[in-house]
């Protein structure tokens, strides 16, 4: 019965203190965004303003999009639409070799996570450098990001000390987040000042205005878009949003959910392109507009990015962002991966506890919990239903539906109790695996009941 | 068919029911006795600094108090006496590498979460606002917003080429959830409200 997901977690749960760590870690920054959302009385109010706003968006993309365009291009930018990750790729490539782009600047973008930009414009021969710290040091590492705002949140201080010794030369042992921070700082603004382009992702797509917004705390995209006048931007559709007055409720949401401060350091409208240069948006729908038409995850569209959903996730807690197949981990992740292929990622549906926290926290309110719920009982029609589970399910139907075999069974049951735990606990009993068995009571309520034991008032 | 085309007809295709635009219109929304007070306690929550210019006060000499050892200076505003030279008119944009200090115009301020709105209008390149070790903004006393519906209303009023809200040093806590300050932008901000 285990999945991918459960076998990947029990290998991060191996390292106890780091494991212990990683919990505790990402429990505070859930703490701190209920700290800083009860500050706010209209908490609520706005995140219904949030689901109701992406709702009207999602229902009226193509117009809003039309819209976008218009403004975008009437700013001076250059708009491009990619169907899937192959065109946006070769978007992005044609621009840069049209300008002979060899040092190219990039701050994070989960887009160009989910179509593999990266890897493609390393491999074309050019230098593609992640410009947030944590995108950095991963980059750095040759690994993928575990969280979609705290990307190296599975990393330790040391492992970034080694890394930065090789790479940046930074002093032997040292550790220390501060001076390390500093150092990628230093290189860095190197390579601000000498890229011959840059790129952003994009939090928010202005269709009444064509602003493009982008919300950071380094300040990274900002300093990559400074320098070289070549800047592209990426979104995925959905990223849309009516007007500024919709941004009102959005900012005030986004880093509240997501860390617990009050905005991010840097919230920035790009419109026109720079002196002298050129802006290139890219619209991408790599499977989006389809999501559309299924009623029970079309929500999924609301995501505004945010991670409060992973933080709060249990299981995410505990088993770490690798644990999952997909790019994008917790439940926003376990459900964006079956939306896109459900046969692919069906070990990630198992990675829920539907304890509905997430649901909870989500600032564009989606149903996650719900969700996944929704996906687990559609399993068997993708053929990835578990076969141990299904013959479970079928003989206890078997029981259930014939009332003296299930009496018998019942009265049966105290024998566990007795059991030898060799036969309790060993490789066909998946669910003992880490698991104690309740003590099996002597009578059945049933049995209980006919024999009057069952004392105190009925209330109608 | 072009990929836009088909992407439009496949959104088309595939939306079903439809949503109205909900009003935004925030009932009992979270207000402060004194803005400009408001603003100043979350300007140090955020890590930087807003000082409230007294009457008689000298702007000049408040970035001098504030930064003593600031040798290379930059402001395109021309009242900015203390400024060492005019970022509009460097020979390129990376000459901006090395500055102490940037002294900037905002436009607004909004009191829940200590962000000042800068718009590039007099300044050529944008790279001022984030290049400098330290950044100073200006903003009026009386243009301090309570939230962000407030400043967005207007921004709706107000053309710019490029703006940010700026709340705060640029900061990062990817190394293990430690905070710190000056991760590629301003290492301290300072908000003077004039």
């Amino acid at each position: 019965m285990s999945t991918k997901h459960s076998k990947a977690a029990e290998k991060f749960l191996k390292n106890k203190a780091q494991a212990q760590w990683h919990n505790e870690t990402l429990w505070m920054v859930r703490e701190k965004r209920d700290k800083i959302s009860k500050e706010v009385p209209e908490w609520e109010q706005l995140r219904h303003k949030s689901q109701d706003i992406k709702r009207y968006t999602n229902s009226h993309l193509a117009e809003l999009l039309v819209q976008f365009e218009e403004n975008a291009t009437k700013n001076g930018a250059i708009v491009h639409w990619a169907k899937d990750d192959e065109e946006y790729r070769e978007i992005v490539y044609k621009i840069l070799k049209n300008h002979k782009v060899e040092r190219f600047i990039k701050s994070k973008s989960m887009l160009s996570e989910e179509c593999g930009l990266n890897p493609f414009l390393i491999e074309k021969g050019i230098d593609v450098v992640e410009s947030d710290l944590g995108e950095r040091i991963l980059q750095f590492m040759d690994l993928p990001p575990s969280h979609i705002v705290l990307p190296a949140i599975h990393i330790k201080r040391e492992q970034v000390g080694e890394v930065f010794e090789e790479k940046l030369g930074t002093e032997k042992g040292n550790s220390d987040p501060t001076y390390l921070t500093h150092a990628a700082r230093k290189s860095l603004r190197d390579n601000f000042l000498h890229a011959q382009a840059a790129m952003t992702g994009c939090n928010f797509a202005v269709a009444s205005t064509g602003d493009v917004v982008v919300c950071t705390n380094e300040g990274n995209a900002d300093m990559g878009t400074s320098c070289p006048t070549l800047n592209i931007a990426a979104l995925g559709l959905e990223k849309i949003v009516p007007n500024l007055e919709s941004l009102g409720v959005f900012t005030r949401l986004l880093a509240r959910s997501a860390t617990g401060q009050p905005i991010t350091t840097y919230t920035s409208h790009y419109r026109n392109p720079r002196q002298g240069g050129e802006y290139h948006i890219i619209i991408v729908d790599n499977g989006r507009s389809e999501l559309l038409a299924d009623a029970d995850h079309v929500d999924l569209l609301n995501c505004l990015r945010c991670g409060a959903c992973m933080n709060t996730c249990p299981v995410y807690r505990r088993s770490g962002g690798y644990s999952y197949t997909y790019f994008i981990p917790g439940p926003i992740g376990v459900n964006l991966s079956m939306a896109k292929d459900p046969r692919k990622y069906s070990d990630n549906v198992s990675a829920c506890s539907l304890c509905l926290s997430c649901s909870q926290v989500c600032p564009s309110r989606i149903d996650l919990g719900e969700q996944i719920y929704k996906w687990r009982q559609k399993l068997d029609s993708v053929g990835k239903a578990s076969k141990e589970k299904k013959v479970i399910s079928g003989g206890l139907k078997f029981v259930i539906e014939r009332p003296k075999l299930f009496n018998f069974a019942l009265k049966c049951a105290p024998i566990v109790n007795v059991t030898p735990r060799f036969m309790k606990y060993n490789g066909l009993n998946d669910w003992g695996k880490g698991r104690e068995l309740p003590e099996f009571a002597k009578e059945s309520f049933n049995t209980m009941w006919k024999k009057n034991k069952i004392q105190g008032e009925v209330k109608r | 068919m072009s990929s836009r085309e088909s992407i439009l007809e496949s959104i088309k295709k595939h939306t079903k029911a439809k949503h109205e635009m909900p009003s935004l219109e925030i009932i009992n929304p979270l207000t402060y006795a004194d803005n400009i007070q408001a603003f100043c306690d979350m300007e140090k929550i955020v890590g930087g600094t807003a000082h409230v210019l007294k009457q008689g006060e000298d702007i000049d000499q408040v970035i001098k108090t504030y930064f003593p050892d600031a040798k290379r200076i930059g402001s395109v505003l021309p009242f900015i006496k203390c400024a060492t030279y005019n970022p509009n008119e460097v020979e390129k944009v990376q000459d901006l590498n090395g500055t102490d200090v940037a002294v900037v115009q905002g436009k607004i301020g909004v009191a829940e979460n200590a962000a000042v709105w800068v718009s590039q209008e007099l300044e050529t390149y944008k790279a001022i606002y984030f290049i400098a070790e330290a950044l100073v903004v200006l903003v009026d006393r009386n243009e301090i917003k309570t939230n962000m519906h407030e400043a967005y209303a207007w921004l709706e009023k107000h053309d710019y080429k490029f703006g940010a809200f700026i709340s705060g040093p640029s900061k990062t806590a990817d190394i293990e959830q430690a905070l710190v300050f000056g991760a590629h932008g301003a290492r301290q901000v300072l908000v003077i409200l004039t």
